[in-house]
């Protein structure tokens, strides 16, 4: 079987479409751009200009059909559409990128908790009603959360008030649930728009601003009544005290295990808590040796207790001084008033 | 600077919606301005411009005092490129098509490239030699279909002035990434192509450029017929559709490199792009018809000589030593051995 003339058939129809150039042409699919970087034929250019336009243009764009036509393709009602892939040239952009959305406070929490609930866009406007069978609204016309309102008999509670009513306290909630979220969104807003917001212009300023203030603040609290009875000036600010700082609810979940944990294994560890046996006691030699240092139970004798007692209450240090003046003698009046 | 305005109804934010930055961008929006003084050419120019450049055009039918190019030199214009970055916001435009002409600069034509509401750059050319689509016969392309864009020379890889003159034009007409294309759709093509390159630029582009006349720059514009060739790819035959006209580059002003730098980050690539091969090349990874996520793993060389083989007698190391030590006095054997040893120890 002879297929030369299939081979020479095909080969002929090949060529209506190949080009000949002698570098490759540059060709940008994603913006549909070919660049052919072959110097202009200057005989041709000069003998026929406008043919010689017509067929360097068509050189390109037969390359640039080539390339097109061989990406692969999705059907759609209109036709096959060619995937193109993204742009090789990079144009200059006439907007700058799109910022990130500031995320809110639960936002934030839920991705410092990894909570992975609905989304926003996800959450569906619609809701099932079991008694209707029925898609419902969640807000807004007949929606759900003003079912209470709206039906036509509602039950009240056996020690309701006489005033009460169930309808116009079912729209207080509601309302206030509203205005909850008002606020909480407002707040959110707030928040977006100060951590966006400008930092000092003059950072050395603001350091010697502070460090003013807390000089300041020192020298008021330094008087014998500590800054209670000063003559103040007018217009002097209450002096604010240190603020109680806690650590903050949202905090990624391992440093919270490792707190707890280390939390329980003080705990377990506490030697005061757990018995000893009796080899691991320390000897009685090595607790005398120790004195105070011992566990309060095993004491014979409590020292402060027995201080206590004997100074009647006025401590070790006016003990100390009346033996003193007990082996001096006692003729010098304190005895006398005994 | 306009100020910013809350909408008040669902239309109106809607709208600005539609203004705000996103990630991948629409065609650039044109307008088209005329200077004090435009003639017949330069209103042909902008018509026909207009309508390669449709839906996305607006034209400004009055004319308007502007010379943006001034602006730098002179203290009284520099309203101009203020003015632009004014008709940018309200127009929602991103890049103007100014026709003046002047005795100084006849049929003048300036593209001004817009980023984030300010001038990025601009491109000044004379047109000569305009033939206009109306005067040609045959058939248009259908407003609103993307053109496919040639550019014919060297230059537009190696010349400053010529890769700039290629980016607006691009940014002009085909700036517009788009996912899918419809192949029948293809109706035109817009070729821009350079008379031939003087000696001079080729050897040093930018010491000879204020010396050398830059070449003329040939635009036209072709419909395209997909002929069937026999296989799945068609042959195209062009005709011109017009407009043709030379351009010869004047004045420029290069982009602010520090606005340049903003106009070109990119958006961090998608996870699904990342797989699909797209930004940076992950090696060894690769996804399968499935959608499978596959990888290949690169062990190292083995070391085929430490390899444990069936076990014999005559395989022992220690089992040949003993009688070799004994018989053997050449050197070879002797080498032999001692290494074996330093093995074993």
């Amino acid at each position: 079987m002879d297929v030369s003339n299939i081979l020479a058939d095909n080969a002929q129809k090949l060529k209506s479409i190949q080009i000949e150039t002698d570098t490759p042409l540059d060709i940008d699919t994603g913006f549909l751009t070919v660049t052919d970087p072959n110097p202009v034929d200057i005989e041709s250019y000069e003998s026929s200009l406008e043919s010689y336009l017509l067929s360097l243009a068509r050189t390109g764009t037969q390359a640039l059909l080539n390339a097109l036509f061989s990406l692969p393709t999705t059907s759609s009602p209109d036709g096959p559409l060619a995937q193109l892939p993204a742009p090789s040239t990079q144009l200059p952009r006439s907007k700058p990128l799109p910022k990130p959305k500031p995320l809110t406070k639960w936002e934030q929490f839920a991705k410092a908790k990894g909570i992975q609930g609905k989304s926003k866009e996800k959450r569906v406007k619609k809701v099932w009603d079991e008694e209707k069978q029925d898609w419902v609204n969640r807000w807004g016309r007949d929606g759900k959360n003003k079912q209470i309102e709206e039906q036509w008999i509602t039950e009240v509670p056996m020690n309701a008030d006489i005033d009460h009513d169930p309808r116009k306290a079912a729209r207080h909630e509601r309302k206030a649930r509203v205005t909850k979220n008002q606020k909480q969104h407002e707040a959110n807003v707030a928040r977006a728009n100060k951590s966006g917001g400008p930092t000092p212009s003059n950072p050395e300023r603001e350091a010697r601003k502070t460090d003013l203030e807390r000089t300041l603040a020192t020298t008021r609290t330094s008087t014998a009544s500590m800054g209670k009875f000063d003559r103040k000036l007018e217009g002097e600010k209450k002096l604010k005290g240190v603020k109680r700082k806690f650590d903050p609810t949202e905090g990624s979940v391992s440093t919270e295990a490792k707190t707890a944990l280390g939390l329980l294994s003080k705990m377990n560890s506490d030697a005061r808590k757990t018995r000893l046996t009796e080899a691991q006691r320390p000897s009685k030699k090595s607790r005398t040796a120790h004195g105070d240092g011992g566990d309060p139970e095993d004491k014979i004798l409590n020292v402060r207790k027995a201080v206590r007692f004997a100074s009647k209450g006025r401590g070790g240090v006016a003990l100390g001084r009346e033996r003193e003046k007990n082996t001096r003698g006692a003729g010098r009046g304190k005895g006398k008033r005994r | 600077m306009l100020r910013t305005v809350k909408p008040k109804n669902a239309r109106s934010k809607r709208a600005l919606d539609a203004r705000e930055p996103k990630e991948i961008e629409d065609a650039r929006t044109v307008v088209f301005v005329k200077g004090t003084k435009t003639g017949e050419v330069l209103n042909g120019v902008m018509k026909d411009m207009m309508a390669l450049k449709r839906p996305d055009a607006i034209s400004f039918s009055k004319k308007n005092v502007i010379h943006p190019l001034d602006a730098q030199n002179t203290a009284s214009g520099s309203s101009s490129t203020s003015s632009l970055e004014f008709w940018s916001t309200k127009n929602d435009a991103s890049m103007f098509v100014i026709g003046q002409t002047s005795k100084k600069r006849p049929n003048d034509l300036t593209f001004v490239r817009l980023f984030d509401g300010k001038v990025l750059d601009i491109v000044e050319a004379g047109v000569e030699n305009y033939v206009s689509m109306e005067s040609i016969p045959g058939p248009k392309s259908t407003p609103g279909h993307k053109p496919l864009m040639h550019f014919a020379s060297e230059l537009f890889d190696t010349h400053p002035r010529f890769i700039q003159l290629k980016s607006m034009l691009m940014s002009l007409f085909n700036g517009e990434a788009v996912e899918s294309i419809y192949l029948k759709g293809l109706e035109h093509v817009i070729s821009v192509s350079l008379a031939p390159t003087p000696a001079t630029l080729n050897v040093a582009s930018s010491s000879a450029e204020s010396t050398t006349p830059l070449p003329k720059i040939h635009f036209r514009a072709y419909t395209t017929r997909l002929l069937a060739s026999g296989s799945r790819i068609p042959r195209v035959e062009l005709t011109l559709m017009g407009p043709s006209m030379d351009l010869v580059l004047r004045r420029h002003t290069n982009p602010d490199p520090e606005l340049l730098k903003h106009a070109t980050r990119r958006p961090k690539l998608k996870k699904t792009d990342v797989e699909k091969g797209l930004g940076k090349k992950r090696k060894n990874l690769d996804v399968d018809e499935m959608g499978d996520l596959r990888g290949r793993v690169h062990v190292g060389k083995q070391d085929l000589s430490k390899l444990q083989t069936r076990k014999m007698k005559g395989l022992k190391v220690g089992a040949f030593e003993d009688d070799s030590e004994d018989s053997a006095g050449d050197d070879e054997s002797d080498q032999d051995t001692s290494t074996k040893k330093q093995k074993l120890s």
